[in-house]
């Protein structure tokens, strides 16, 4: 048996406070289960973001009731920027002390309920409308930053909460696939995200995207893969998801800014420029961001390497400083793409052949091919062998030596002008190249064409195609790659 | 406020004043260690014999087959284990019921990491084993059988000399953990052909810290204590001499007093029930009239028992939640989900626990309190929608 309950606990539990449900609130949360034993509810009453009404409901042990009363009590009448900034240490405070060992769950669980409530009042508030929020202007020193977990996120956040900025944090729920999904509240990471950002004295909201997340970039990756394209989710999720739900966060608290953890920096314009961190430069997905987001954006870590944000989470005691670099793909997990768009969609076989159609051999389906792939052809030759091509409607798979996936020029489509498109003298077209020396040109049905000084291979359809200037530093504009033939 | 009321029995009961009085001379006297050959170990020897005898007429046993252990775990254990142990090379198979008190559930799962296999016998709602699955489980190769005789949680009594008899007519030798039942039901090893029986001291008005094992003569057993060779060599270490005169004189007690305890404990056992059917939502678990007469096991729906119990205490009452043991941790108790109740109502459940010193009274003022506290935290529950 764990030692006995403090005589506040015992209060709580026999004179609880603020314990109902409120019948027309503002945001529901509901965390715990049954099976686990513990359920904790509450129902918030929000107007112009104070929290004029608490309501708790708990089933569980005699922990989580009085941790509910007494969160109850702690926020109501508060605004919600210090209600999410309320802690587990500052609920324990609340209790008289901590808890008996094995109960401090009663204290994430009410806490996630609570925040549970706040997302509900948020995406009620966003309804449909979350994408096509528009920013307001920059000036003051108040930003909604970001967090994912990680470091690059939780630094961002404390450089800018030191440089004096008004700063609350939001993590947003993007896919089911996110590491340590239970039953019983939160995944990991939303928990993880908040103690951290609790630990900074900052406040945490989250934001649940899922909709949003799997129509603008789940259904556009594996839709690309069966067209044939090569698609970049993080590009997508910057089109239209992350900075735009920011955003939409920073306009409902009264803030003026958003930031994120990436590398990159924005200068007058506004203008994307690389960052200090050449090795760790992000500017290639960033370009989609619309240019009114991007003028309240801030990244704080453009102006550092990325040894010295880990050496600043430790030197500050961040308990991110030693995770792991995120993956590639945020909600393929492990990696394997594939098995991930078979999942979603049946793979059908077809020819491989050459590029005057004569047949090389068959295949299990275009989702497995990539413009610029060598390996898994199931063709020999007497030369290595590429893919230059996928046409999905006829499921043929175009293979070329390698001087045949050679081109010198790309068209570009859905374009982002940060800067006048005649200073554009170079183009990147993956995420690690290296940028080509090219000129541009406006095609008649609005895309571009960009004529590249020197031929490159791999230039597939769906990726992106992002001009710098003349110096290399700052972005032009980028879009996508288009097929040869539109 | 008034003095708290107990209604935990079934965790251990009160020590009784006679029990006490008994105890004194060994723990303030002069003492001897009961193997010494001089008068001071004479002295601690005659009372444990003394005690033996008490023990052992309880249950219909001969003196010399009473073992003094530390308490209800050592005696499963050391039954579960010990006969397992003695069976012999090719005897790895043992037949458990699923509703076992931890000792021998775990003992159990013990033998399983030493490469035994378990039967574990099922129940029905009541938490009944049915004698005709047990007997099918038995087979060749089964080393030992164990059954409990009352269940430490929901009070069923399980039909054990069905189960003993099935167990001596194929030579498989039966353990019964009989900590609940002795002093609440008749027990008669003389009758009943079990090989071994665990009592305790503290669940019969005795001490704490002291129980005992009864192996039936003849029944080999390797112990799980190795030493002096103290207690027949079946549990070395000097004995726990003032504790065996507690228990000594609470097994006297509870064979002399067995018919006035169980009625008065029936009777208020009855008023309990009948204050929880006015309730709503309330559900008895268990077997109506198989059940010990002290026992009352509740699910009270949409309130966790943690917090009842709890709050029931801040209001001068203490009652059980569900199994002592396994609150603790957050986990289902593995002998209510034997019994089908669903993993989401195991955590509502409370036990109440009656003995011979409480009173009508204190049960019509435990159900007030009962009911104004079910009603409030089902107030904030938001599992129960009333």
């Amino acid at each position: 048996m764990s030692e006995r309950y403090r005589p506040q606990v015992v209060d709580h539990l026999v004179r609880p406070r603020n314990a109902g449900e409120i019948s027309d609130p503002s945001g529901r949360g509901e965390s715990g289960d049954a099976a686990c034993g513990d359920v904790a509810c509450f129902t918030v009453g929000i107007s112009d973001n104070v929290l004029k009404h608490v309501r708790y409901k708990v089933y569980g042990c005699a922990a989580c009731i009085a941790a509910g009363s007494a969160l109850a009590e702690l926020v109501e009448g508060r605004h919600l920027l210090d209600a999410a900034r309320v802690s587990k240490a500052g609920l324990v405070d609340a209790l008289g002390g901590p808890l008996p060992a094995g109960k401090e769950h009663a204290l994430t669980l009410v806490l996630d309920a609570l925040h549970k409530a706040f997302e509900d009042h948020w995406n009620r508030k966003a309804g449909d409308m979350l994408d096509a929020h528009r920013g307001r202007g920059a000036g003051g020193k108040s930003v909604v930053a970001a967090m994912s977990g990680g470091v690059d996120s939780a630094v961002t956040s404390l450089l800018l909460k030191e440089a004096g900025y008004d700063v609350a944090t939001v993590t947003f729920r993007l896919h089911d696939g996110e590491r340590g999904s239970r039953s019983c509240c939160s995944p990991d990471t939303v928990l993880f995200a908040r103690d951290t950002a609790h630990r900074m004295g900052l406040p945490h909201f989250t934001l649940n995207l899922k909709d949003l997340f799997d129509r603008r970039v789940m259904q556009d990756f594996v839709g690309s893969y069966t067209e044939g394209r090569t698609p970049n989710p993080c590009v997508a999720c910057n089109a239209h998801v992350k900075f735009h739900a920011s955003s939409f966060l920073a306009d409902e608290l009264g803030f003026h800014h958003v930031a994120t953890g990436h590398y990159a920096r924005v200068e007058e314009g506004p203008t994307l420029a690389r960052p200090v961190d050449e090795s760790k430069d992000q500017t290639y997905v960033l370009w989609p961001v619309p240019r009114e987001l991007l003028a309240r954006t801030i990244f704080p870590l453009g102006k550092y390497r990325k040894t010295d944000v880990r050496a600043i989470a430790e030197e500050r005691g961040l308990a991110v400083a030693y995770t792991p670099e995120s993956q590639d793909i945020c909600f393929i997990p492990d990696g394997d793409y594939r098995r991930f768009i078979r999942k979603k969609v049946a793979a059908k076989p077809g020819d491989v052949v050459d590029d005057e159609g004569r047949v090389l051999g068959r295949h299990a389906g275009v989702v497995d091919f990539t413009v610029g792939q060598r390996r898994g052809l199931g063709v020999s030759a007497p030369t290595p062998l590429y893919v230059s091509e996928v046409r999905p409607r006829s499921g043929q798979v175009v293979v070329g030596r390698r001087q045949d996936l050679e081109v010198r020029e790309v068209r570009v489509r859905d374009l982002n002008w940060f800067l006048d498109p005649e200073q554009a003298a170079c183009v990147q077209v993956r995420y690690n190249g290296s940028p080509v020396p090219c000129t541009v040109e406006e095609t008649a049905n609005g895309g571009w064409v960009a004529y590249l000084d020197e031929p490159v291979i791999g230039v597939a359809p769906g990726q992106s195609a992002v001009f710098y200037t003349g110096d290399g530093e700052r972005v032009v504009g980028g879009g996508v790659v288009a097929r040869r033939s539109s | 406020m008034t003095e708290p009321v107990y209604l935990d029995n079934a965790a251990t009961t009160p020590l009784d004043p006679r029990v006490l009085e008994s105890m004194l001379g060994h723990l303030g006297g002069r003492r001897g260690n009961p193997s010494s050959l001089h008068a001071f170990g004479g002295s601690a020897r005659e009372e444990l014999e003394e005690a033996r005898d008490s023990v052992a007429s309880l249950i219909g046993a001969s003196p010399g087959e009473i073992v003094f252990t530390s308490g209800g775990t050592e005696s499963d254990d050391g039954a579960v284990l010990g006969l397992a142990r003695s069976a012999g090379p090719n005897k790895r198979h043992a037949v458990v019921s699923s509703v076992e008190h931890a000792a021998v559930r775990e003992a159990a799962r013990r033998l399983e990491l030493e490469g035994f296999e378990v039967s574990w016998i099922g129940v029905d709602a009541d938490g009944i084993v049915d004698p005709v699955e047990f007997a099918a489980a038995l087979r060749p190769d089964t080393a030992l059988a164990a059954v409990v005789w009352a269940n430490n949680e929901v009070g069923t009594v399980e039909p054990v000399p069905e189960l003993a008899e099935i167990c001596a007519e194929r030579e498989v030798p039966f353990h019964a953990d009989a900590v609940q039942a002795a002093g609440r039901v008749p027990i008669d090893v003389s009758e009943t052909p079990v090989s071994t029986l665990a009592l305790s001291g503290h669940k019969l008005y005795g001490p704490q810290g002291v129980g005992a094992l009864y192996v039936r003569e003849g029944v080999s057993l390797e112990p799980i204590i190795y030493g002096g060779g103290q207690e027949r060599g079946l549990r070395s270490g000097t004995q726990n001499v003032a504790g065996i005169a507690g228990l000594g004189t609470a097994a006297r007690l509870a064979r002399e007093e067995i018919e006035p305890r169980v009625a008065h404990e029936r009777t208020l056992r009855d008023r309990v029930m009948a204050g929880m059917e006015a309730l709503p939502d309330v559900f008895v678990n268990g077997h109506r009239e198989r059940r010990l007469s002290n026992n009352v096991h509740l699910t009270v729906s949409g309130v966790e028992a943690e917090s009842l119990v709890l709050f029931l205490d801040s209001l001068g009452y203490a009652i059980g939640s569900g199994s002592a043991c396994s609150s603790g941790g957050h986990k289902a108790s593995p002998v209510l989900l034997a019994m089908g109740l669903p993993e989401r109502e195991a955590f509502s459940v409370v036990r109440i626990t009656v003995g011979k010193d409480n009173t009508p009274e204190e049960v019509d003022g435990f159900l007030g309190a009962f009911s104004t506290a079910v009603e409030q935290l089902r107030e904030i529950s938001p599992l129960y929608a009333g």
